[in-house]
């Protein structure tokens, strides 16, 4: 962009993770050097779509001052489940529930408050938003937040290295809770499509097997690895599976509830859940890992899910360092004109991605990488 | 002056439905619903118009196949490194379906056709040597079937027609205009009560159930002849309680041709349709009813309707 800056927005697409008060604190700092004002948009675009809902005010301004006193913990501008100006559900004279297109009347109301660019924190999942919001004319610099360190194009996205750590140090707990009861815990954590944080974290505790999305596991192998650790003293265990995590063809057939064929037949396709590949959400991953072990360990397995519970709390002080970082960088962009891109960590650089490379695209774990092999000299298994 | 013949959107053509009507029965579900049940177990009805879904577990691979790649114009879709295999960005897709022909495991389809009346018609006749001794005939579903109004009368006129006994499944949620189009072509009238509290109705359904509330008692009183049936499906912790069930027992007891009110136990055999359309399962954490809880509910409602249980 040519024109010069005066005030920027921050907008915070999706759920809490941690740092994200770090980011709007890097970036009203360093804007704020660049004699730039800085508003925030309350709960993604809803403060600029649903003013009516914030008598407060659905924008607020961000001052140097203000940012502070503001506690690294929560999300000074609250978080939105889903931001989707291109889909935004509402009720039509009608009463009919509709989903329609208000991005025209976004980008307006964003000229409106004359903010010439915007800085928006967002999932993988939601780059893509940001990306059609740039194809219509918004300035945008885009920050990757992520617990599950998927979004692709950068090595770190903040919130990753604090989820990390709460992972580690609950699977430490259950470790020696299953030490102590003489059996085997089964973890199931976040990873839909990509295992970088039950690898990272296995292996930060040496657990005895993590499964990965990335690599389709036989649960007849991990048992073995079990039954010889048993066999040699070590009657309890640990291993982490990824909610994304799937068995490998042939090699298993996952425990669910049985479909009931009447109700069934009754509506389209309405098979009930017969695919392994679909992600097994609300524990049901560690719940059918933990009673399929159990019949081949002939050891008592507990299961316990942790999934978005470890995603709140402090940041670290790595995710502090990052979002100051990003919120610093994201203005750095707006500076040097390059909008439609994603702030990145590329050691030792901040490098700024193209929208257009950094979508279509999930950071998942090459099967050969570093993590993978290290893993394995550990001795743990991955159901490989 | 000749009148066009309506076409509407057909999401499918169920064969031997059991449980949507009197008999055997063939129930047509059609595209459009104006509310949004946190609990919907057919996504893929609720858009008026069509749109793709995927099921990945179909999907060859880019190695083997890879021709949706390029035939996607909104660059849409694309290759998730660690099984070769195909995702949807959903936020890109626009629905367009040409990714659909191309796809030779046919992991890629189209929710919802256009079909003309006839053609729907003709489809559901080739069932109606099942439908004598049982009973049964056509059923208009959803979605909300009223919502394409000319559309649903014109088929079930022509049901009745062709001698074919017609019944629709609906919650109510349109303008008295639809329903006053569509209901003099329908013998049996199922028909959603959710929740009684209009304040929980909104926050569970989408809307309060006020013009809902009104549109049946209005349904009853202006088509006494006509036999209906009122349904809840019955979510735990939302509407599985004795006020709820007492509450539609109060609405519809006066009414003679309201002859029954049946539960529809809560499933999950939607959840898998989410994954297909790249949506969200708000209520991942739900289970079934407990059987005691149906039981002890149906109870209340066979005594209602004076039946031993």
């Amino acid at each position: 962009m040519n024109t010069p800056v005066h005030t920027i927005a921050i907008n915070i697409g999706g759920g809490y993770v941690p740092g994200i008060n770090s980011v709007i604190t890097g970036a009203v700092l360093a804007a704020s050097e660049l004699g730039w004002d800085v508003v925030g948009i309350r709960d993604g675009f809803d403060g600029l779509l649903f003013p009516d809902r914030y008598p407060e005010g659905g924008v607020v301004p961000l001052t140097p001052r203000m940012v502070r006193h503001l506690s690294a913990t929560g999300a000074v501008l609250g978080t939105a489940p889903r931001s989707d100006p291109f889909r935004v559900r509402t009720v039509n004279a009608d009463n009919q529930i509709e989903e329609i297109d208000r991005s025209d009347e976004l980008l307006a109301k964003l000229r409106t408050e004359k903010i010439d660019a915007v800085i928006s924190v967002v999932s993988s999942a939601a780059l893509s938003v940001l990306f059609k919001l740039h194809r219509k004319g918004l300035a945008t610099v885009c920050v990757p937040k992520s617990a599950e360190n998927d979004v692709a194009g950068t090595l770190l996205s903040f919130g990753f290295n604090s989820t990390l750590s709460y992972t580690v140090e609950t699977l430490e707990r259950v470790r020696e809770a299953a030490e102590s009861a003489r059996r085997i815990g089964v973890v199931e954590v976040l990873g839909e499509h990509s295992g970088w944080l039950a690898l990272q974290a296995g292996m930060a505790v040496c657990a005895d097997a993590v499964l990965i999305p990335e690599i389709p596991f036989d649960l007849r192998k991990v048992a073995e690895k079990l039954r010889a650790k048993a066999k040699a003293g070590q009657e309890y265990g640990l291993v982490v599976v990824a909610a994304g995590a799937t068995p490998a063809a042939g090699s298993e057939i996952i425990e669910s509830a049985a479909p009931n064929p009447m109700r069934a037949s009754l509506a389209p396709l309405a098979t009930g859940p017969e695919d392994s590949y679909v992600i097994d959400q609300s524990g049901r991953m560690a719940n059918s890992v933990a009673l399929r072990l159990q019949r081949l360990t002939d050891q008592q397995i507990y299961p316990l899910v942790l999934g978005p519970l470890v995603k709140g709390g402090p940041p670290t002080a790595v995710d502090r360092q990052l979002g100051l970082g990003y919120g610093a960088g994201a203005v750095r962009a707006i500076q040097d004109g390059q909008c439609g891109v994603m702030v990145a960590f590329q050691p030792p650089d901040l490098k700024f991605v193209p929208l257009a490379e950094a979508i279509n695209k999930i950071r998942t774990v090459p099967r050969d990488s570093l993590f993978v092999q290290l893993s394995r000299s550990l001795g743990i298994a991955l159901g490989d | 002056m000749h009148t066009p013949t309506p076409t509407g959107i057909v999401l499918n053509i169920q064969h031997f439905s059991t449980h949507d009507g009197p008999g055997m029965r063939t129930t047509v579900f059609l595209k459009g619903c104006s509310l949004r049940c946190k609990w919907c177990c057919n996504p893929e009805s609720i858009q008026f118009k069509p749109e793709l879904a995927y099921n990945l577990s179909k999907c060859i691979g880019e190695k083997e196949c890879g021709l949706c790649l390029k035939e996607c114009p909104e660059s849409a879709i694309f290759v998730l490194d660690s099984d070769g295999k195909m995702r949807i960005n959903w936020d890109l897709c626009t629905n367009c379906g040409k990714c659909v022909p191309v796809c030779p495991p046919m992991a890629l389809y189209l929710f919802g056709q256009e079909m003309t009346p006839e053609q729907v018609l003709d489809e559901v006749e080739q069932d109606s040597a099942f439908y004598g001794e049982s009973g049964g005939g056509i059923t208009l579903s959803g979605g909300e079937c009223l919502l394409q109004s000319d559309f649903a009368a014109a088929v079930l006129e022509g049901a009745h027609q062709r001698g074919i006994n017609t019944a629709i499944e609906t919650a109510g949620n349109v303008p008295w205009s639809f329903m006053e189009k569509v209901l003099p072509h329908v013998d049996t009238v199922l028909h959603d009560h959710k929740l009684t509290d209009p304040v929980r109705h909104k926050k569970w359904v989408g809307v309060d159930n006020k013009r809902i509330l009104e549109n049946f008692k209005r349904a009853y009183e202006t088509f006494p002849h006509k036999t209906f049936i009122a349904r809840t499906p019955l979510m735990p912790g939302v509407n599985d309680d004795e006020e709820h069930i007492r509450a539609v027992l109060a609405f519809i007891r006066p009414y003679k041709n309201v002859v029954d009110y049946e539960l529809l136990p809560y499933h999950r055999f939607g959840e898998n349709k989410y994954t297909f359309l790249g949506q969200v399962y708000e209520l991942e954490d739900f289970q079934p009813p407990a059987p005691e809880t149906l039981k002890r509910l149906r109870a209340i409602i066979d005594d209602a309707f004076g039946r031993k249980g």
